[in-house]
């Protein structure tokens, strides 16, 4: 019962539908990006170091490679957010479940940037009524500040290096059996990654011009983004 | 930290440095982001060259540690060498991207990116762990797809952008899961501590049933197949054209010869991976034949420069595949410099060939118009001989001077083998050219022959004297790389007359003069339909995207989203 509870935070699909659709709810970006942080948390505290079911691993394998075959459709940022946080947080049931600290840093670093994700959509939403990828191209050239920390956080979200998440993965990467599966998974954050800023960055821009963000909200953004890269090398090496 | 020790360090941050003083600093003209940026590549290169001299003359390999478990250098011969040529490299086009950039939009945002891979390029050459390998390997390819992708607003280019990136993952993983299993067999990320390991023991581990050495030897070389445009994984190659051009020079001239760099820092490894290095031979082949063929093809220069680069990569594969690493640094060096000044160049030749095609007339228009003497050629059986057995005498006497005991090396014979065919080929086009005086032009070419090949013969003993000095090492290397010489010599004695009879054939149908026949026969059209579309490679990728997007559609519809 404990397992399956925890498949609900850990989301397992299906219970990952119930995250998703809570997230497609909620209208504040603030509100989303506690969710996205919290979530998994609350799962990782229903585990507690319990044995993981060989059964276990395979579903989260499948529903992680689930979630990351559907991403490559998906075009609205914040449900791109979400289904990647499902499909990221499924793979901590691969992590080293006897280690309660290191499990809580891993589902952190792996939901931080979705959750980041789900503010910069917010103000997206704000400046073009919705945070749909080739909705309106060209956004490098009329907001290359917003441009900027989306990209960087789109790439920090499918674990691109130094990010914590990088670290987080390669600490995944033990089993023989299971390392293959988890890197198709990883190509395919890839391949939605550069779908969503080809959607959002490139070809000519036809919206009415929009206002970027301010330079003080781009610096503390960046420096929230070097502290958790700064971070994630010092406690996350221990993992590796 | 002793100054040697600091160099290689300001070597790979002085790069990144300019990169975030572009980014924080104060936005001025372009000419402050060129200065800035050409100066610090100027002076990266300079470190570097010192920091060669100065490995050269105490040659004792140097590991570099952060004080953590990764982010540390090895210095060693492979890391100075390379970091002298990818800064040579770089140092050159930024100067040329100067200019070729001013009327781009987003200047500092491409010295950005280029000091960034810069620097990511000679991190990834000087790491001295595994996973700081990991993070520059897999660092540049994302900034390789920001770079090809700099103009955003055509969609060609942003479209073959991700081709690379998507090939460059693909080349990431296998990467990866051989650094995982390196580490947990042999329990350290340092590289010469690791390396120390395998050496004690080799065939202590198993993974799947096989020794880890071939898994990661095989895992290894599937990442440098990628990485290198080896076939089938060569189709984002040719079309990284629609980048800007300092960035295709870049790509061509260095980070494409990444394949061959993994190779040879996995060096040990592939010591005891011989079948591996087999197939490395195998794919290398096949590889020089594709892109050499396609290169034929080509009507666009740049995209025939492209095929080019495929076919090179191929050849710098075969040579890592018949045990010599150091030929493969070599070349990827002398391939690099060729390379880029042809790129750099190709827009000029594209526009003086718009004035004049420099066709040459044919000889009835230059004997009566021109008033020149007709040209004409050597007597075709001698010209045959000669091409036939120059080259060889060449090649095997410069060898000898160097080596002495080549025979015995099969890697040495097959290498030989191919500058046979390719001294012979240009023989025969020499032959083809004809001249007012064919026999001096003969000779002359002749005499360059053996220059060049002397020259090239002594610099490539000398360089792979410094790569690898312990003539066991070497040896490991050439006899893993061995086939039974029951197998070895009939194929090489086939080869041989296959290839005298077919450069009798060439030199008979070209004296004879007979003329083609108009109508091609059904077999050679397939063959030609088949290399014009490129052996239809790139469809068959774009048509398993569209199904994979497709299908992905498809669940999130049956889903509703959720």
């Amino acid at each position: 019962m404990k397992l399956l509870v925890a498949a609900l935070f850990l989301p397992l699909f299906p219970f990952s539908i119930l995250l998703n659709g809570v997230l497609s709810r909620l209208r504040s970006p603030l509100a989303r990006f506690l969710l996205l942080l919290l979530w998994p948390q609350i799962g990782i505290f229903v585990l507690h170091a319990q044995p993981v079911p060989e059964g276990f691993v395979a579903w989260s394998l499948l529903s992680s490679g689930f979630y990351a075959l559907r991403l490559l459709a998906v075009r609205d940022l914040g449900l791109w957010a979400g289904f990647l946080a499902s499909s990221s947080l499924s793979l901590i049931w691969l992590g080293d479940v006897a280690n309660d600290f290191n499990m809580h840093i891993f589902a952190f670093w792996f939901s931080l940037p979705a959750a980041m994700l789900s503010l910069l959509a917010g103000a997206l939403a704000r400046r073009f009524g919705a945070a749909y990828a080739g909705l309106y191209g060209g956004l490098a050239s009329n907001a290359p500040r917003l441009s900027g920390l989306l990209v960087f956080t789109l790439l920090a979200a499918i674990a691109t290096p130094p990010s914590p998440g990088f670290f987080a993965m390669l600490g995944l990467l033990h089993g023989a059996g299971t390392a293959p599966a988890v890197l198709v998974i990883w190509l395919l954050w890839g391949w939605a990654a550069i779908r969503l800023i080809q959607g959002f960055l490139s070809g000519n821009h036809d919206a009415p011009p929009v206002m970027d963000i301010g330079k003080g909200g781009t610096l503390f953004f960046a420096c929230f983004l070097g502290i958790i890269v700064v971070a994630g090398i010092y406690l996350t090496g221990g993992a590796l | 930290m002793s100054i040697d020790g600091l160099m290689p360090l300001c070597i790979v941050l002085l790069p990144m440095l300019s990169a975030l003083l572009i980014t924080l600093g104060p936005s001025g003209t372009q000419r402050r982001v060129a200065r800035l940026s050409v100066g610090i590549s100027a002076l990266t290169f300079i470190l570097s060259a010192a920091s060669l001299v100065s490995y050269a003359t105490h040659p004792h390999p140097q590991w570099l540690s952060s004080g953590f478990s990764w982010g540390s250098l090895y210095l060693d011969p492979l890391s100075s060498v390379m970091a002298v040529a990818v800064a040579g490299i770089s140092f050159v086009v930024h100067v040329y991207a100067v200019r070729y950039m001013a009327e781009e939009p987003g200047y500092g945002r491409f010295y950005t990116l280029l000091d960034l891979m810069t620097g990511t390029i000679l991190l990834m050459v000087a790491a001295g762990d595994l996973i700081t390998l990991l993070v520059a390997w897999h660092l540049i390819g994302v900034l390789l797809y920001f770079l090809l992708g700099h103009d955003l607003e055509r969609p060609a280019a942003q479209r073959y952008a991700f081709w690379t990136f998507f090939t460059y993952r693909i080349g990431d993983l296998p990467l990866i899961l051989a650094a995982v299993l390196l580490y947990k067999s042999y329990d350290t990320f340092s590289l010469p501590l690791l390396f120390e390991r395998i050496a004690a023991t080799p065939d202590a581990y198993l993974v799947f049933g096989m020794p880890l050495t071939i898994a990661v030897g095989l895992l290894v070389a599937l990442a440098a197949f990628a990485r290198s445009a080896q076939f089938p994984l060569h189709t984002w190659l040719p079309y990284t054209m629609e980048g800007p051009t300092p960035v295709s020079a870049l790509m061509h001239a260095g980070i494409v010869n990444a394949g061959g760099f993994i190779i040879n820092r996995f060096a040990p490894v592939f010591m005891h991976a011989g079948g591996v290095l087999h197939l490395v031979f195998a794919v290398g082949l096949v590889t020089a034949v594709m892109g050499s063929i396609l290169m034929l093809t080509q009507n666009d220069i740049k995209k025939s420069l492209g095929y080019s680069t495929m076919g090179q990569m191929g050849f710098m594969f075969v040579e890592c595949g018949v045990g010599a690493f150091s030929l493969a640094i070599y070349h990827l060096i002398a391939h690099g410099l060729f390379k880029g000044t042809l790129f750099l160049g190709a827009g000029s030749v594209i526009s003086d060939a718009r004035k004049q095609d420099g066709v040459p007339h044919d000889d009835v228009y230059t004997f009566v118009v021109e008033r020149k003497p007709v040209a004409s050629r050597l007597p075709w059986m001698l010209a045959a001989v000669v091409t036939v057995v120059v080259p060889f005498l060449v090649l095997g006497l410069s060898r000898w001077l160097v080596g002495g005991d080549f025979v015995g090396q099969q890697g040495a014979v097959i290498l030989l083998f191919f500058g046979w065919a390719t001294g012979a080929q240009l023989l025969f086009a020499t032959y083809r050219l004809r001249a007012e005086n064919p026999w001096r032009t003969m000779a002359m070419i002749i005499l360059s022959l053996v220059i060049v090949v002397a020259g090239y013969t002594l610099i490539e003993h000398t360089f792979d004297l410094f790569m690898y000095p312990d003539r066991a090492i070497r040896e490991r290397i050439y006899a893993a790389a061995s086939i039974p010489l029951a197998t070895f010599d009939p194929l090489v004695a086939i080869l041989t007359v296959m290839i005298v009879v077919g450069w009798l054939a060439t030199y008979y149908a070209a004296a004879s003069g007979k003329p083609r026949s108009a109508a091609l026969s059904p077999a050679r059209l397939v063959l030609y339909s088949l290399i014009s579309r490129e052996f239809y490679a790139a469809d068959v990728y774009a048509l398993a995207a569209q199904k994979v997007l497709a299908l992905s559609k498809r669940m999130n519809v049956w889903l509703r989203w959720l």
